[in-house]
């Protein structure tokens, strides 16, 4: 038998939920192909020995929502020179230079990520026509693993299908080819039949409210792809940007849809923007207790935050709808808006979150509401919904707002009084534990996306880690990571990253009946663009012109 | 046009006198190596050749310039000032019951628009398409050769009153009272006013620059004056020589879309100095290195040494200090093209054995040659 050369983590304090290790001081090992390994039988296997006496030791972050690639990403980029202007960065901090913070260059994002201590990042809202391109971008993000959710549910071909009264069969057909023509990792839903609904001069479209083209509901929309989902047996549950972002009142509209969704696996994703009320004189208030306390008593699902922070950020989203109504607030006074490709549609609406304005002050403290209230850590995840509430570079502050009740409430204090009063937040004492930490920022998201060897330090796991000093001041503590390991090697020292190796790409694999791909030639010859066969992106280009690994997560049909 | 260039002969060459490729790589990596700041021009590439290109110019300290950064810098003035509404061609397919070209020479640049995306029988609102026509405002000698089955209407304009014909139509369109306004232009108002998606069409290359920002800024406030109540939506021609492509990897591998150069580690954002031409005169520009896959290579004029990396037949017809044929990509190797709308990147796939390198091989000798030791 072959010795084992093992690198051995000697000192640190291990945060590893999925196996239930909270802060046990012990040895962590690396094998030479980049995985965890068992503790050696002699010590001559040792062949390393870093001494991380007294650090946290968890598995490297993984962020379940973070616009970071394609098209409405660059085109933030391109409409804020000055964002870009302010923050230059050179090769004196990074391996290449670039700029921005809500919109960092691909490779100024990646090593970001890194020295804050993750190493995968979910793009969740990838349209199958722009798949090529954000893929690309996403292959210039590096030292991170990555994958992208392919946006359903307001492009023609499924609505039509759905107004056709297709069966399911078809329709999880269609759901498993878009996941492999577009290599993506999970289907997302925006604003379900809303973006679709514009097109036709549609302003707003409630859960129950007909799309005038198709005759067809979000509800509608909703079920069908997440209980299709369900059948193909896709791990990461459909992921949700409901009805109504930031409509004063849409906390109704979020309960209808937990409650509509009947049971079927779901997440909902930036739930502070889908949790407002209508109290008060300003008819703004905070529904995050209704909310929380739906999530808690719903199993079947999950949420992320979308946490805002307050100072200049830029908003991109899939809702055309929405952004078109949030264009009136943007600021600097300028936007993009798309119609894409029948497929969907975007917004990039530059903006500027303030602590003297009442809702933006509420919106931040709905945002704390929600992550106080909610009960289960493995069902709510810890999301900015980069940059749309705040750049993701503000994660180690959040993170302390949710460790340090006193630091809390020194910052709700500086807020408008107000919108304090309007909320209960100074009363919920809730402090996150680092082992909470970790599940909501690696071990959570990991096994709601089916990562089976990422979130965790468990033998066999790909040694994707990261190593902090402690300190009282977490938001220090987790702004820059001592160390950094990418499947085994050192990228990040003393938060400075040191190498930059490419990430994997991770895509689900459903299979389907070749009759779809049938139907869609003849679709997309008559209507499309493109020929079908053009929209798809192959392996070969993700592996060799993106220089990425590929790693495909299959699935099996349920029943 | 690229067909011509789909020729096969043409040798390396330096100083004019054909060598091996080797000998006309090891005289551009000494060019470069001695420069202090090359002028990286031209651009005309697919992405991965780009991404090459951006990963030498930030080695070498280059200024890197598209070659039609004009155009792509008067629509970025409009985005970054005001931002706009636009759509794609598929949605332009499937949804334009109006279709508003404004100023654009179709039958030049863009001869199989109307064909296909415009005139084709078959969209998913198919009373939009039975509904559909084109408008041409613009120079009358540029009226398109429009298909018999869509309705036409001409409405001869200088390019140089274009801006303040779009400006009269957003009046008409809020009902200002405006005075000698042409029965035609009222016409139009009241057509755009009855269209459920009208899609107004602009090419930034094909305007002159002194109104290239004043058209597209008039048309995009035009179409989001039109959504505050309904439906609208700008549509750019363009991306010629992969222009799209060069903005779009600028944009994702350093924030901004053009006028960048790189110093020393640095990033070093040109903004309204961009251009070649103002980069060549600023002084300091010590070499021009061409890239140009797609049209005839045209260096900047200078007096600087140049190096020139482009197919044989569409090498300039005076000879660089070097140059270095590269095949063409979806002739001679695969790629990927970001298309006129931004949003759709084409696969190209290779149809012939290539009798030369890619772009992105021969850039990514430079630089490892560059990497090396003197």
């Amino acid at each position: 038998m072959t010795t084992r050369r093992l690198t051995e983590l000697r000192g640190g304090r291990i945060y590893d939920p999925t196996h239930g290790v909270d802060g046990e001081s012990r040895s962590l090992f690396i094998d030479d192909s980049g995985h965890i390994a068992a503790a050696p039988r002699t010590p001559a296997e040792i062949t390393q020995t870093l001494d991380v006496d007294g650090c946290v030791v968890m598995a490297g972050g993984v962020d379940i929502h973070t616009h970071i690639g394609g098209g409405k990403v660059n085109l933030a980029r391109m409409m804020l020179p000055e964002e870009h202007l302010a923050s230059l960065v050179g090769r004196d901090r990074h391996p290449w230079p670039g700029s921005g913070v809500a919109t960092p260059s691909t490779l100024t994002a990646g090593y970001r990520y890194a020295e804050m201590g993750y190493t995968a990042c979910f793009e969740p809202a990838m349209l199958p026509a722009n798949a090529r391109e954000a893929h690309m971008e996403l292959a210039d993000t590096p030292i991170v693993d990555k994958g992208a959710y392919a946006l359903l549910g307001n492009d023609d071909f499924l609505l039509r299908r759905l107004a056709a009264g297709a069966p399911d069969s078809e329709i999880a057909d269609y759901i498993a080819w878009t996941l492999h023509a577009s290599q993506a990792m999970a289907i997302k839903v925006v604003n379900p039949g809303g973006i679709n609904a514009f097109k036709f001069n549609q302003r707003k479209l409630d859960l129950d409210e007909e799309n005038t083209a198709y005759g067809i509901t979000p509800r509608q929309i909703l079920l069908s792809l997440a209980r299709n989902l369900n059948h193909l047996g896709v791990t990461h549950p459909l992921h949700i940007h409901g009805c109504n972002l930031g409509v004063p009142g849409n906390v109704n509209t979020t309960l209808a849809t937990i409650a509509g969704l009947e049971g079927l696996p779901a997440h909902l994703t930036h739930v502070q923007f889908h949790s407002y009320g209508v109290e008060g004189d300003r008819k703004f208030s905070s529904g995050a207790l209704a909310i929380a306390e739906a999530v808690n008593r719903s199993p079947n699902i999950s949420v992320d935050v979308g946490q805002i922070m307050f100072g200049q950020t830029v908003t991109e989203s899939g809702d055309s709808m929405r952004q078109h109504a949030g264009s009136a607030f943007a600021s600097p006074r300028k936007s993009v808006l798309m119609d894409i490709e029948c497929d969907a549609g975007c917004g990039v609406v530059p903006f500027h979150y303030r602590d003297r304005n009442f809702v933006n002050a509420l919106q931040w403290i709905i945002g704390l509401e929600l992550f106080l209230s909610v009960g289960d850590p493995w069902r709510i995840f810890l999301t900015t919904d980069h940059p749309n509430g705040a750049p993701f570079t503000s994660y180690p502050h959040l993170i302390r707002l949710l460790m340090d009740r006193s630091f809390r409430r020194d910052m709700l204090a500086t807020l408008m009084p107000e919108a304090v009063a309007a909320s209960n937040l100074a009363s919920l004492d809730r402090e996150y534990s680092l082992y909470e930490i970790a599940i909501l920022t690696r071990a959570g998201p990991a096994r709601s996306l089916g990562l089976a060897n990422l979130g965790h330090l468990g033998v066999g796991a790909r040694a994707d880690i990261a190593v902090y000093r402690e300190h009282a001041d977490r938001e220090r503590m987790f702004s820059s990571a001592r160390y950094v390991f990418k499947s085994g090697q050192v990228v990040v020292q003393d938060g400075r990253v040191v190498a930059a190796p490419n990430g994997a790409t991770h895509v689900t694999r459903a299979e389907y009946d070749a009759g779809i791909t049938r139907s869609l030639d003849d679709y997309f010859a008559r209507y499309m663009s493109v020929r079908r066969r053009n929209l798809m992106v192959s392996d070969a280009e993700i592996e060799d012109l993106g220089r990425s690994p590929l790693c495909i997560h299959s699935t099996r049909r349920q029943g | 046009m690229a067909y011509a260039a789909a020729e096969v002969t043409g040798a390396p060459s330096v100083g004019g006198k054909a060598v091996d490729f080797d000998v006309a790589l090891t005289a551009a990596a000494k060019l470069l190596r001695r420069s202090q700041r090359p002028l990286f021009h031209g651009l005309g590439s697919d992405v991965q050749g780009l991404r090459a290109l951006f990963r030498l110019a930030e080695h070498c300290n280059a200024v890197v310039d598209h070659m039609h950064s004009q155009a792509l810098n008067s629509s970025l003035r409009v985005l970054q000032s005001r931002g706009w509404h636009t759509t794609t061609l598929g949605e332009v397919q499937n949804r334009a019951d109006l279709v508003v070209m404004l100023g654009v020479d179709l039958d030049r640049g863009f001869p199989r628009f109307l064909e296909r995306h415009v005139a084709g029988k078959h969209a998913l609102q198919q009373a939009r398409r039975a509904h559909r026509r084109l408008v041409h405002l613009g120079p009358k000698a540029n009226t398109p050769t429009c298909p018999a089955d869509l309705p036409m209407d001409v409405l001869p304009t200088p390019i140089d009153r274009l801006a303040e014909s779009i400006r009269t139509l957003q009046g008409l369109l809020q009902g200002i009272p405006l005075p000698s306004v042409s029965d035609a232009l009222q016409a139009l108002a009241a057509r755009i006013a009855a269209a459920e998606y009208p899609v107004f069409v602009w090419a930034p290359g094909q305007l002159p620059t002194a109104t290239a920002d004043l058209v597209i800024g008039a048309a995009c406030e035009l179409v989001a004056q039109i959504n505050r109540t309904r439906r609208a939506a700008g549509l750019a021609l363009g991306g010629d020589d992969g222009a799209q492509s060069a903005l779009a990897v600028s944009a994702w591998l350093t924030g901004f879309g053009t006028g960048v150069g790189f110093s020393r580690g640095a990033l070093m954002p040109r903004g309204e100095l961009g251009g070649s031409t103002t980069a060549l005169a600023e002084g300091g520009i010590d070499l021009v290195l061409h890239l140009g896959s797609f049209s005839q290579a045209r260096p900047p004029a200078s007096d600087k040494p140049s190096i020139v990396l482009a197919p044989p037949g569409l090498a300039p017809s005076e000879a660089p200090d070097v140059y270095l044929p590269i095949g063409i990509p979806g002739i001679d190797h695969p790629g990927q093209l970001i298309r006129t709308d931004g949003v759709v990147a084409l696969p190209l796939r290779a149809l012939r054995a290539p009798h030369h390198p890619s772009a992105t091989e021969v850039l990514q000798r430079l630089q490892s040659a560059l990497e090396r030791k003197p």
